[in-house]
């Protein structure tokens, strides 16, 4: 796999490799400014696209637009709970939101993804890689592709973390990196919030460790030198950074954090693990996921939405604030996520069943225009009205927002792979 | 004729387009139903396509409607209490009476004191005639153990109306003195409240439904059993029967052929038996003996049942719904 790098400017000195100079600019940092680089336009834009960060907050089960930041009160559809002006005139969300509403200005939502997949599986899919995949290949998730764009080789931190602690719905939704290898999975977390076994043991010292390290790497060499394998270079890759990895451990502690700013998240297990997020991409993890199941409300959807919305309106604003008071929020892109929304009709469970065809997901932070909507649904949410967005159009938005070039193409042999699908285009209007 | 389970029949379905919350019978032939559309509607139940008529005023689901005298008393989840003159159709006084949905509304039985629970978890006793406060109970916990909001469902008077029981999400139920204001008793029913701490980190459940025996000894909950898949109403109906005063529960009625939620509780005058009616996707409603706890008859309803209104003089029953209205007979 290679892939096809639209920042070089064609000067000799930026004829090296873009992990050979993010690592060598985080190596040597004091001497960047001897260099000048800054002063290179197209370099300074791949240096600023290091510090960007994505925490995906991902509504496991399908949460209802309706519910949340397409509200339709007073339609058949519309449900029981009232719309609320927010702090942007002219944009009302759902009145289960209130401290959402106060922050809607660093915060775009997009009302008219229409991606025809009703299945959890198939949506779960569609929504983390931004298509399907192909017989003959399998895509990178949103996750891998940000911790290979954002991620520098010699981090200390992991750069794809993932929470899916809850078990329903977690095999629709595992991390896949498809042909960029096992080196950009996630690090899944699935039974607490803590990585296990992380820690050296206590048995093994530091310096037997760091020998055992190298004598591993040094027979993994000499095994690679004469075969070409993709597979082999990841997994020596990956364990290239086990030490990095195990000195993060304490990221992931949240009694490291003060008590009022744990307070101030909650106690439930989301926003614990959205705290350790914001604490992982402070330290420069790229991408973290906190996945919050299960919003699958075929029966009772009001009662499923005011307590797992109420949840979501408190540590969503939460995290925004943190984030914004850290001044992280600028390079940090938070984003609401489902695979799919909830249908209008209201059964007579008093639930809502899958729809895909006109729903909503939401974009805070770093390159957006927050304080906008884009695109609109009918009057009884059952269409897209105006704005039609697909996976790929979401994808090739975030990526444009994080400085990358969505028509970046990777190399899989000899075959042009873009980073979405052909028809995929930006929403520029919700890009700042 | 008065009512009798056996004679238990449906005789009339009358379709709607809308989610009905809430009935309340004038006579025979005309009743009032709340609405999904925030309105409340008036029906003849005779006629071949019973034509509504409407009231309106509220902004969400009218979830409470009870006759007081020559007016109507409504409830919504907007929160407020409205007094409507019928003859004229309109609305006569509204006071904010919560801060959240009201959930069900309770006429006690001399006509005098209106009883409201709301998600606010509060419940307030009003004088149904003048709309003033008589008093304000508060004992239900504003959140689950789970840290997450729990909602106060239903509320109920004793016969002499010196009582009043309340129930909410968690299955805590208590019993207060309208006299003094005061928790005389707290029943916990556990089995009513489902929370999935693995699969899906949520809950689902409650208490839906209370009622008072006519001689005031035997108090009756109802709601849903314990849910697996928690996506779906899909735990049994269940009931309980507590001898309150003990707080000792009598019976423990889990239906293995019906599913979701045991909406309403009504006791026949004689207080032999009672009236179970509620669901899933699917409705109930069934008829239980009162001393043993067994199902006397029961029958399916065509969808989902979230209110009744025994006329035992006229052995009839209302019940709304999902999209129906339906009359039985009993």
């Amino acid at each position: 796999m290679s892939k096809r790098r639209n920042w070089f400017c064609g000067s000799e000195e930026h004829r090296i490799s873009r992990r050979g100079f993010l690592g060598t600019a985080a190596a040597t940092a004091g001497s960047m400014s001897a260099l000048n680089l800054l002063r290179e336009p197209c370099l300074a834009a791949e240096l600023k696209k290091q510090d960007k960060r994505v925490i995906l907050l991902w509504l496991a089960g399908g949460a209802s637009q309706l519910e949340t930041w397409d509200p339709k009160p007073g339609r058949s559809t519309g449900g029981p709970f009232a719309a609320i002006p927010t702090s942007v005139p002219g944009i009302h969300i759902s009145e289960l939101m209130p401290k959402m509403a106060r922050r809607m200005e660093d915060t775009a939502i997009i009302r008219s993804l229409n991606t025809k997949d009703g299945s959890h599986g198939g949506g779960a899919r569609m929504m983390h890689l931004g298509r399907r995949d192909e017989a003959a290949v399998k895509y990178p998730d949103l996750g891998a592709v940000l911790a290979r764009e954002l991620g520098s080789a010699d981090s200390r931190v992991p750069d794809n973390v993932s929470f899916y602690t809850a078990t329903e719905g977690r095999g629709s939704a595992v991390g896949q990196a498809g042909f960029l290898g096992a080196r950009y999975l996630p690090m899944s977390l699935t039974t607490n919030s803590k990585p296990d076994n992380l820690a050296r043991l206590d048995s093994i010292s530091d310096l037997d460790h760091q020998q055992r390290h190298e004598l591993r790497e040094l027979l993994s060499n000499r095994f690679i030198e004469y075969r070409d394998s993709s597979s082999l270079r990841s997994h020596n890759e990956a364990y290239s950074r086990v030490r990095g990895l195990m000195s993060s451990d304490k990221l992931f502690d949240v009694s490291e954090e003060p008590q009022s700013i744990r307070d101030l998240y909650g106690p439930s297990l989301f926003a614990e693990q959205c705290l350790i997020a914001r604490r992982l991409v402070e330290a420069g993890t790229p991408f973290v996921k906190v996945s919050r199941a299960w919003w699958d409300s075929h029966g009772q959807n009001f009662e499923t939405h005011l307590e797992l919305v109420s949840e979501l309106d408190h540590v969503m604003s939460t995290l925004l604030d943190d984030l914004k008071q850290r001044g992280l929020l600028e390079n940090t892109m938070v984003i609401t996520l489902s695979e799919f929304g909830r249908t209008p009709k209201i059964n007579a469970s008093l639930g809502r069943d899958h729809f895909a065809s006109a729903w909503s997901c939401s974009l805070s932070g770093c390159g957006i225009n927050g304080g906008t909507v884009y695109g609109a649904t009918d009057e009884d949410g059952q269409t897209v009205k105006d704005g039609e967005v697909d996976a790929g159009d979401l994808f090739a938005t975030i990526y444009q927002a994080l400085g990358i070039d969505p028509h970046t193409e990777y190399h899989v042999g000899s075959r042009p792979i873009p980073l979405v699908h052909e028809k995929a285009s930006v929403v520029t209007d919700v890009l700042a | 004729m008065t009512a009798h389970p056996e004679n238990l029949k449906l005789i009339k379905e009358i379709s709607r387009p809308d989610i009905l919350f809430s009935v309340a019978a004038l006579n025979e032939t005309k009743v009032f139903v709340g609405s999904s559309d925030s309105k409340i509607h008036r029906l003849n139940t005779q006629e071949d396509k019973a034509e509504p008529s409407e009231l309106s005023g509220h902004t969400s689901y009218v979830t409470g409607l009870e006759l007081v005298g020559d007016q109507l008393v409504s409830a919504a989840y907007d929160g407020k209490l409205k007094w409507w003159d019928l003859e004229n159709k309109a609305e006569i006084r509204s006071v904010d009476a919560h801060a959240k949905w009201i959930r069900r509304t309770a006429l006690s039985h001399d006509g005098k004191q209106l009883a409201t629970v709301s998600d606010d978890m509060v419940c307030r006793v009003w004088d149904a005639v003048n709309g003033n406060c008589l008093h304000e109970l508060k004992g239900h916990q504003a959140v689950t153990p789970n840290h997450f909001p729990s909602m106060l469902y239903c509320c109920a008077f004793s016969q002499d109306d010196r009582l009043l029981a309340t129930a909410d999400k968690i299955g805590h139920v208590v019993v207060w003195d309208l006299q003094s204001g005061k928790e005389v008793k707290t029943i916990e029913t556990p089995d009513m409240y489902t929370w999935d701490p693995k699969a899906r980190i949520h809950s689902i459940g409650g208490v839906r439904s209370v009622a008072f025996s006519p001689d005031g000894k035997q108090l009756v909950i109802g709601g849903m059993g314990h849910v697996g898949n928690i996506d779906h109403l899909g735990g049994k109906s269940l009931i309980e029967v507590f001898d309150w005063e003990k707080g000792e529960r009598l019976h423990q009625l889990a239906d293995d052929s019906y599913k979701g939620l045991t909406e309403r509780l009504v006791f026949h005058p004689n207080g032999e038996w009672f009236i179970a009616a509620g669901g899933d996707h699917a409705g109930f409603v069934k008829c239980i003996d009162a001393n043993t706890g067994k199902t006397i008859v029961d029958s399916k309803a065509s969808t989902h049942v979230h209110d009744i209104r025994l006329d035992d003089q006229q052995g009839m029953l209302v019940a709304v719904g999902h999209g129906k209205l339906s009359l039985w007979q009993l």
